[in-house]
């Protein structure tokens, strides 16, 4: 090797190496909670945390399509002198016009199937009543419960939904997706825009007349 | 390799023009003020954002009563115009809002004017990508700027933005490290939109302009070019233009961020529209691939386009695909302000027309080289590369 080109390499790599050393002290100054020698997986410490609070009472959702909107207050860690940030997660409770499976305990399968991942297991798993979290799945916005599919169709794009479905749906006003609440292998199956997956899912359970939301899907920006 | 790059940036450095300042001769044409009229636009929001930054409070609970404050208290004076007084805080804060409306306008026109007419070319090369990455950069402090008024539009505009690089973790390959994700948090400051991304936003929204205008300055103190090449008087005009606006228009406040309601339709400032029309039709990664694309052909213009001629005719293909990026942009637009989508049936129409228009562009091409190569034949010498501006 010439050796000018040898001294040149001699002074890159320490210059490299230092700059790669600075690169995960300079994230954690960014964001207080990456692990040190990690720049990568940043959410398990993000992890928000909520108390149960009673949304509804059953009487208050007695019939079919009864419905009421609640909000969940979750804390999350915030990059501020702080620390915390409490956020709210709007949610609604709805009852269906028939029973669907929420959770198999067998298989750990199902709508709610994604409790395990944060160690729980559902306290209901066939119910007719079930709690979304409003938060839209596409890109953040608060989406409607929607009582006359009509009112979607005029308001939310023109979806005009095939008869089995021409019940009361879910609409998000920002990019137009629409949740079918009712679907029975899929609840908040989407109906059509851009949305890539259902909404997500609160934990409840029933303690007397009260329902009480314990927990809600973690993911996304609220 | 590194002499290469080297003498190539030198090479392009010397031609650099940031600020049209080198077109002394064409001040007659109005798309030739675009570069000082950049450069006044920037100067305005740079002057009147600092003023602003006196009375704006960058807190979740006191931004959008200070910006009220600002808009209806601030500086009074003994006037009213329409019902509503008339206060220097409310036309500082309007020069600010209508001067980065213009600021964005001008980039936006001048780097339609380089596509157009072939600026981007040899030597034009490095001027193009920075006149692209100003673009960039002037939408970032805008929508950063926009979040700071804390009211329902923003607060959704804000929050919609960020939640597109959090799909990149489905990338395949890279996506599993969470850099998507990493990226909505750096930016909002935790998880969730707050006081972190005020503070946040705060910062990188007059960070932005101020570095720039220092790096800028640091680069123009060594070539002694000027960079408001004006006269007088339009600069004046321009100046009362945007107070007229401030009195007549005041910017708006909306109504405070309410984080448990989305209203319908939702909106941002008016150069974001399309691109939010675009977010109803695409699957959420292509949200943020898409943008990402189309950034990366507008740097790589120069390198992609090796047609010989300059002017829009003389190289059909890119003069198609531009205005197809004008038309889609404006009818983007109109479609959102309208609150049309029909999501089931527009993106197949979209894609057809997008498929015809380019097919017909190339057709277009390959009948105008044809052309070229029967005239060089036939004895005629097609036309030789001319200079950028005669
Ligand atoms: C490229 C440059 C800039 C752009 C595009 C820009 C854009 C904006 C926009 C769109 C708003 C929202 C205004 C409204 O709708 O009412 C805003 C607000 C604000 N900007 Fe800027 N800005 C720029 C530079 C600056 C600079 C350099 C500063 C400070 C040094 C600054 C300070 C502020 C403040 C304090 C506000 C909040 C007050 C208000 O909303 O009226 N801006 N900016
Ligand atoms: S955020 Fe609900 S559809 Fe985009």
């Amino acid at each position: 090797m010439e050796r000018r080109k040898f001294l040149k390499l001699l002074t890159t790599v320490p210059a490299l190496a230092a700059t790669a050393a600075l690169v995960s002290p300079l994230l954690r100054f960014l964001k207080p909670n990456v692990e040190r020698f990690k720049i990568t997986a940043p959410t398990a410490l993000d992890a928000a945390h909520g108390e149960p609070i009673p949304v509804a009472t059953l009487k208050e959702v007695s019939n079919p399509w009864d419905y009421k909107y609640f909000v969940f207050t979750q804390k999350y860690p915030q990059y501020t002198p702080e620390g915390f940030k409490a956020a709210n997660v709007p949610g609604v409770v709805i009852r269906l016009p028939t029973k669907i499976t929420l959770y198999d305990p067998t298989t750990g399968q199902g709508p709610l199937g994604w409790a395990r991942d944060i160690g729980k297991t559902p306290k209901v798993s066939e119910s007719d009543i079930i709690v979304f979290s409003r938060i839209c799945p596409h890109l953040g916005c608060i989406y409607n419960f929607v009582p006359n599919y009509k009112e979607v169709t005029a308001g939310y794009g023109g979806y005009a939904p095939p008869p089995p479905r021409q019940h009361a749906l879910m609409a998000c006003p920002c990019h137009l997706s629409i949740y079918d609440p009712a679907d029975p292998q899929l609840p908040g199956r989407v109906l059509s825009g851009p949305a890539p997956r259902p909404p997500r899912t609160f934990l409840y359970e029933l303690q007397g007349e009260n329902i009480i939301a314990t927990d809600v899907e973690p993911g996304g920006i609220a | 390799m590194w002499e290469r790059v080297r003498d190539w940036l030198a090479e392009r450095r010397q031609k650099l023009d940031l600020f049209d300042e080198t077109l002394v001769a064409r001040q007659d044409n109005p798309l030739y003020l675009m570069g000082p009229m950049l450069y006044y636009f920037w100067l305005i929001t740079v002057v009147t954002g600092v003023i602003l930054m006196l009375w704006y409070e960058p807190t979740t609970t006191g931004a959008y009563s200070s910006i009220e404050r600002i808009q209806n208290d601030i500086g009074r004076l003994a006037v009213t115009f329409l019902g509503h007084p008339v206060t220097l805080g409310g036309l500082v804060r309007g020069l600010h809002k209508y001067g980065a409306d213009a600021l964005i306008t001008v980039i936006f026109l001048r780097i339609y004017r380089m596509y157009f007419l072939g600026e981007y070319k040899k030597p034009g090369e490095l001027s193009w990508i920075l006149a692209i990455t100003g673009l960039i950069l002037g939408m970032i402090s805008g929508i950063t700027g926009y979040l700071l008024i804390w009211n329902q539009r923003a607060f959704w505009a804000a929050k919609v933005v960020l939640t597109v690089p959090v799909y990149f973790d489905q990338i395949p390959v890279l996506g599993p490290m969470k850099f998507g994700s990493m990226i909505a948090f750096l930016f909002l400051g935790g998880p969730a939109v707050g006081q972190a991304t005020i503070t946040r936003f705060y910062a990188i929204h007059f960070g932005v302009s101020l570095v720039l205008l220092i790096l800028v300055e640091v680069m123009f103190q060594r070539t002694r070019r000027k960079r408001i090449n004006m006269s007088l008087f339009p600069l004046t005009l321009f100046l009362i233009m945007l107070i007229v606006i401030s009195i007549i228009l005041p910017a708006e406040s909306g109504r405070r961020a309410d984080p448990t309601r989305t209203p319908l339709p939702i909106l941002s400032d008016w150069y974001f529209l399309a691109l939010y029309q675009y977010v109803k039709y695409t699957p959420p990664l292509w949200a943020g691939l898409g943008p990402g694309l189309l950034i990366g052909f507008g740097m790589l213009v120069p390198f992609l386009d090796r047609s010989k001629g300059r002017g829009p005719l003389q190289r059909p293909f890119f003069t198609v695909v531009g205005a197809l990026a004008v038309i889609y942009f404006l009818a983007f637009t109109a479609l959102i302000l309208f609150n049309i989508a029909v999501i089931e049936r527009d993106p197949l129409i979209i894609m057809n027309i997008t498929l015809v228009v380019l097919v017909l562009g190339l057709l277009w091409e390959l009948r105008y080289r044809r052309r070229l190569r029967k005239a060089a034949l036939s004895g005629i010498r097609p036309p030789v590369r001319v200079s950028a501006h005669g």
